[in-house]
């Protein structure tokens, strides 16, 4: 089997599977297709930016998420895992890990990008946060604390960035669009307001 | 177990491989794999799916790409599963209900609390940067069953509860460090300190 690429040996895999009525071809390519061109109400980066965005202009809503995440979350996608929402302040900063296999948020946001997969991010992030979030260009005041939060069990974390100054008056849509996926994890901040 | 797995806190990889605009998958065949893995899984627990990648050789899991680790492991799992032979696969395990009562649990909020050093060649949740650390719980994270038992017999048991503990970060790893480090352990990874 080493031989073998790993393209040939999941081939192989889909075609037992297939044969025996596991998985069809026709599936297979439909659930890819979803992740890849996620719709509005699938976890996506997008679906997160909304959660947040959402949590910024409207206090009633923040407290739901933080309180009561899980049912909160069910509003936008179902949730099948207990999740925590760990809200940023002037003086602490979040980070999510997984230092053992790759746990992530998926139910809100999505397959996980490469470099929360990494063996660097994982063996470094929970010993030297600052130089690990520094090569993401996110620095992080020394007077602010960094917590970082390694997903050892089934609860899962999403970060509740803070809002941008000079955001006064955007409507969720616009907020939205100053969500990045990074700010949702910890390792970067929303983008700033042109 | 004490396996290559268990990453944090370990010195010598280099900067994080960080990738503008990726890609969901880089490869078809990844995709492909991410899909099965969801069939294979849920004939399973996720506990025994992580406890399969656990199983290769340290050799093996440095030089094998995320999907490359999944495929390794559905392959087996979908053998021992009898999948690949038959149209067997008998119901999924159900996952515990999200929202139940909270089993009772031993400590709370702001207790001191010691990492238990239990070592066997067990699926285990506990990293071993934490073994042994004194921590204070933060708060109740959730309850869920025992991530070892969940691997070994493939079905869900009863949830015990699980904290969030804080740990200092210049405890664990000396100066520099100014951090805080949290992670979720069940009830029965830890113990009065």
């Amino acid at each position: 089997m080493s031989e073998m690429t790993p393209a040939q040996r999941a081939e192989i895999l889909e075609s037992r599977l297939s044969e025996h009525g596991h998985t069809s071809p026709e599936d297979v390519d439909a659930a890819i297709a979803r992740s890849e061109s996620p719709s509005g109400d699938q976890p996506s980066t997008a679906l997160g930016a909304r959660v947040v965005a959402r949590a910024w202009c409207d206090e009633e809503f923040r407290d739901r998420l933080l309180a009561h995440p899980v049912s909160t979350l069910s509003e936008f996608a179902p949730q099948s895992v207990p999740i925590a929402v760990l809200a940023d302040t002037p003086t602490v900063h979040h980070v999510i890990v997984c230092t053992l296999c790759s746990c992530y948020p998926s139910g809100l946001l999505g397959n996980p990008p490469t470099w929360y997969k990494s063996f660097e991010y994982r063996s470094r992030v929970v010993r030297e946060p600052r130089v690990v979030l520094a090569e993401f260009g996110t620095y992080i005041e020394p007077d602010v604390e960094i917590r970082v939060h390694d997903s050892t069990a089934e609860q899962r974390y999403l970060v509740l960035p803070m809002r941008p100054l000079g955001t006064d008056g955007w409507n969720e849509g616009r907020l939205a669009s100053l969500v990045t996926r990074n700010s949702m994890i910890g390792t970067g901040h929303p983008r700033v307001p042109e | 177990m004490d396996g290559i797995h268990d990453l944090g806190g370990m010195h010598g990889f280099g900067p994080v491989p960080i990738e503008q605009d990726e890609p969901v998958f880089h490869e078809p065949w990844e995709g492909r794999v991410w899909v099965m893995a969801g069939r294979v899984i849920g004939q399973t627990t996720i506990d025994r799916f992580r406890y399969a990648i656990e199983q290769m050789p340290a050799s093996l899991y440095l030089t094998s790409s995320y999907y490359e680790r999944w495929l390794w492991a559905i392959e087996r799992l979908a053998l021992e599963q009898g999948l690949l032979d038959g149209p067997a696969g008998g119901p999924s395990p159900s996952r515990p209900p999200l929202g139940g009562p909270l089993p009772e649990g031993s400590f709370k909020t702001g207790d001191q609390v010691r990492v238990a050093n239990r070592v066997t060649d067990d699926h285990c949740r506990v990293p071993r940067y934490l073994r042994r650390q004194v921590g204070r719980i933060e708060r109740v994270a959730c309850a869920w069953p025992n991530p070892g038992q969940s691997a070994a017999s493939g079905v869900y048991g009863e949830p015990e509860l699980v904290y969030t503990v804080m740990f200092s970060g210049r405890t664990l790893f000396g100066p520099p460090a100014d951090h805080v480090v949290s992670a979720d352990l069940g009830e029965s990874d830890l113990e009065e300190a």
